[in-house]
């Protein structure tokens, strides 16, 4: 006991200090891009403005159910990467302020929020992902339609994301109702029908890649950046889309309500709607596609997109009916089995 | 009645050391329960200013909540029962087998292998396994069209990983167990088989309450295992409220369906009360005699009984063993070349995490220690109005799931005068008052196989209850306040699912690091940081052991030295 008494006043003080050197930082994040892809792009953002972004990750839900439930005392400045449809869910919550970069104005109207609540740092489509080694043992050729996922060889062997969770499985819902025209009707029957191959709905858009790498899944579908970093760790993976097109959706990042360091906020979205860290992508392997005009596509990147049908994920639509969409598929489609 | 109830508050009144402890353990519930779950009941119940049964009736008549709710009832009952079994099955081996020091030393260490790592960790490794190309469904059995989804995986996963709760509860007690009795019983002419039903069964039977109640709460609350195992076709309640909340953005929704767990947790709760607490279990009395070899297992059963045990271990090991492999490889499954690049990674790029996790964990530790004992002393010994609503409201935090309970305090501690969340102490509450119920039933258990007259006599001999509490009951329950502290330090840890929502940018924990690694197909990086958590708990653990051998607590003795496992 009498040697705790000290020891434990030693650790107060350690603490205290860490405490004091915590609430000295000046820019707070929350990604919704994996690390791997963000720390890359804040780390070129301190060399060139010397400004330290504190981050921290999340996925789409859980970052958005946090920055509603701190909005009354916010704990970040920026919301960075992610799909529209979560900032555009954002919106409603009002935890965003608008804010114009020097950018705003170049960009196509897909890549920003009228009033700036959001705007868009690049493009992000999805892609079909099959795994090489199941595809030979089926005797299959990679899917190069909607329909040819029906397929029963591909019985119980897919995996892809719970719309619930995940911006991914949202993008995919709404490219499903894109090729059909908006007929919901017809959109929910394929859904239904996909639905007897699904392994597993996975918590996050990226969850599945993996199995299917492993072979654990046969294949499913997945944002292109994730499918491509599935590739580069060495897993054998095929890449392919369907005639009838595939949707992508923008990432985007937005001002918090009430930051506490708006002016820094301010520079970092100046930074990543820009070229100033859009021309990094292809650098650092980071496979999304720029949103900015100044920015071409890595080469590697357009070669695999080349003469793929891919269309943008109208936002107004999604956004409108989001949610109703996303309670239908949980009602009819997760229980179709 | 009401002269009794004077005759209480009066007692209390009295003793200004149990005044100040009840004081204080009231205050403490007040803020860190209460508080927090009175925001979560504003959030369900209260509408645009108005109370509102809306949405608790239209989530009862959905169906798909409903096969939840009834799903989960399946599956916790699956893991209290096996889990109780499987943790029987170790304490009696541990006690009763025979077994050398070293072997029993390995013994605890597989058994406690699932308990020092983040929970879906073992899931993670049961998809490697039993999957379409699972390396024993596939490889080794040669099986192309099996699932590793639904509720016999998850059921598996969660007993393997919640075992080790029945293990630390059941065996200081089937330990106190004077073998003198069953000798007694022995030379009254009992068969062997007689024995164990009669005298060493019914004496675990507190024990058997408590390993199922914490069995079938922990089940009930684990969102992180059905989320990656229990698939589509097996939704359970603690899933669906995440779900509900992290992706619709549905607090409401989220905070009505965690409340309809809150049902089945009460009434186990409830039940076992009635059940254990009536009867008497003294085996310590202070009078104990020369203590004599057990004959009470016939050498066939013992082997039976260590084959057994090692054949679980074997499999523990096995799934763990994948992990390590995992941690060292360049990428599982496509590159098996050797590489230390993931350590590297996490000892730079998550250093704060690591830094920030042992800061917690080792803060909490203490705390959650003392709390324990100090709300299970009162439980058990004390008499004062409230002592059963004191029991009920302590146990709030570990019966509901950690979602709600993380959301709850992100509600409730966001905003002045308790702005409490971006700092450390909001995740150490949590841990605290989440995970020290095990400390509080395992002092309850253990005070219940203690005779009172041990500490009136202290009183008759004129000291009070303070110096009673710290000269004779502590020593006396020095097991359980370890095995209390040792849950807080190990969940400190490993667990997710409540402060998933309470780490902020300056105070992250390597809990989510992993989750957030593994969705970031950063396997490696997942698997050493699981490595890393696991090796940190051992040394800990072995270093309370350690610890607790050196007190040489009286009747604790042989049965301290072990315990953690060290």
């Amino acid at each position: 006991m009498r040697l705790l008494r000290p020891a434990l006043l030693a650790l107060a003080g350690w603490l205290a200090g860490i405490a004091v050197a915590h609430a000295a930082d000046p820019l707070n994040v929350y990604t919704i891009w994996p690390e791997n892809y963000a720390r890359p792009m804040f780390q070129e953002f301190e060399k060139q403005t010397a400004i330290k972004v504190n981050f921290l990750r999340f996925s789409s839900g859980e970052a958005l159910a946090r920055v509603i439930a701190e909005k009354n005392n916010p704990r970040i400045d920026v919301l960075f990467g992610g799909p529209v449809e979560t900032f555009a869910a954002g919106i409603k919550e009002g935890i965003f302020e608008a804010y114009k970069s020097p950018s705003f104005a170049k960009l196509p109207a897909r890549f920003k929020q009228v009033d700036g609540q959001w705007t868009a740092i690049a493009d992000d489509p999805l892609v079909f992902m099959t795994n090489a080694a199941f595809l030979k043992t089926n005797n299959l050729q990679p899917p190069a339609s909607w329909g040819d996922l029906l397929n029963p060889a591909y019985k119980n062997s897919l995996q892809m994301a719970d719309a619930r969770t995940s911006g991914t499985a949202v993008t995919r819902i709404f490219s499903v109702l894109e090729v059909y025209e908006r007929n919901e009707d017809k959109a929910f029957d394929y859904l239904k029908k996909l639905r007897q191959n699904v392994q597993v709905y996975t918590k996050s858009g990226g969850g599945g890649t993996l199995p299917v790498g492993l072979g654990q899944a046969g294949g499913g579908i997945f944002f292109i950046v994730d499918a491509l970093e599935t590739k580069a760790k060495g897993y054998d993976v095929v890449i392919s889309f369907p005639k009838e097109g595939i949707g992508s959706s923008a990432e985007a990042i937005a001002l918090i309500k009430g930051a506490k360091n708006p002016e820094s906020a301010k520079k970092l979205i100046d930074f990543a709607t820009s070229a100033a860290m859009q021309s990094k992508f292809s650098e650092y392997k980071v496979n999304f596609v720029p949103a900015s005009p100044d920015v071409k596509t890595d080469p590697a990147l357009a070669e695999v997109l080349k003469g793929a049908k891919i269309f943008p994920i109208d936002d107004e639509y999604a956004g409108a009916n989001r949610k109703r969409i996303i309670e239908r598929w949980v009602k009819e489609v997760l229980p179709a089995q | 009645m009401a002269r009794t109830q004077s005759a209480s508050w009066r007692r209390v009144a009295a003793d200004p050391a149990l005044l100040g402890a009840i004081a204080a353990v009231w205050i403490l519930l007040l803020l860190f329960v209460l508080f927090p779950m009175a925001h979560l009941l504003e959030r369900a119940f209260v509408d645009d200013g108005g109370f509102t049964l809306e949405p608790l009736l239209s989530s009862i008549t959905d169906t798909s909540h409903q096969a939840a709710f009834v799903n989960s009832l399946i599956l916790a009952t699956a893991v209290g029962v096996l889990g109780t079994a499987l943790g029987f099955l170790f304490a009696l081996t541990a006690v009763r087998g025979g077994l050398g020091r070293h072997w029993l030393t390995a013994l605890d260490a597989a058994a406690l292998l699932p308990l020092v790592s983040p929970p879906f960790t073992t899931s993670i490794s049961i998809i490697f396994s039993f999957g379409p190309r699972g390396f024993i469904t596939h490889d080794l059995l040669g099986l192309t069209n099996v699932s590793a989804y639904g509720f016999w995986s998850t059921a598996l996963a969660e007993t393997l990983t919640y075992f080790p709760i029945a293990y630390l509860t059941l065996r200081p007690i089937l330990a106190a167990i004077d073998p003198n009795l069953e000798e007694m019983a022995f030379s009254l002419g009992g068969s062997r088989w007689r024995i164990f039903r009669t005298v060493t069964l019914p004496l675990a039977v507190p024990g058997f309450a408590n390993a199922f109640l914490l069995l079938f709460a922990a089940s009930l609350a684990d969102f992180a295992t059905p989320l990656i195992l229990a698939g589509n076709s097996f939704p359970v309640l603690p899933t669906q409220a995440y779900l509900q909340i992290t992706g619709l953005f549905d607090f409401k929704g989220g905070a009505v369906l965690s409340l309809i767990l809150l049902l089945p947790a009460a009434a186990v709760f409830l039940l076992q009360r009635h059940w254990v607490g009536k009867r008497v279990y003294v085996t310590v009395t202070g009078k104990v005699g020369q203590r004599s070899r057990t004959r009470a297992i016939a050498p066939w059963a013992s082997v039976v009984l260590v084959a057994a045990c090692f054949a679980v271990a074997a499999i523990i090991v096995y799934f763990y063993a994948l992990l390590a492999i995992a941690s060292l490889v360049v990428a599982f499954g496509a590159n098996n070349g050797f590489t230390w690049h993931h350590y590297h990674v996490i000892f730079t790029e998550g250093l704060p995490a690591i830094r920030d996790t042992l800061i917690i964990a080792a803060i909490g530790m203490p705390l959650g220690g003392f709390y324990g004992v100090l709300v299970g002393y009162l439980i058990a010994r004390r008499d004062f109005p409230g002592r059963r609503a004191m029991e009920l409201v302590a146990m709030v935090n570990y019966a509901l799931p950690g979602t709600i309970v993380g959301i709850a305090y992100l509600i409730a501690f966001n905003d002045p005068p308790l702005a409490l969340s971006g700092g450390a102490l909001i995740i150490i509450a949590c841990y605290v008052f989440r995970y020290s119920p095990t400390g509080i039933r395992a002092t309850v258990a253990q005070l219940q196989q203690i005779d009172r007259s041990i500490e009136e006599a202290s009183s008759s001999l004129g000291a009070g209850s303070g110096e009673t509490f710290r000269r004779v009951t502590l020593p006396l329950i020095a097991p359980a306040f370890f095995a209390g502290l040792g849950v807080v330090f190990i969940r400190s840890m490993t667990a997710i699912s409540a402060t998933i929502f309470l780490v902020s940018i300056s105070w992250t924990l390597i809990t989510v690091r992993i989750l957030e690694n593994m969705t970031e197909m950063a396997l490696g990086p997942a698997a050493a940081f699981s490595v890393f958590v696991i090796v940190v708990v051992f040394v800990v653990v072995a270093g309370l052991s350690a610890v607790l051998a050196r007190l040489r607590a009286p009747t604790a003795g042989a049965t301290a030295r072990s315990f953690l496992g060290g």
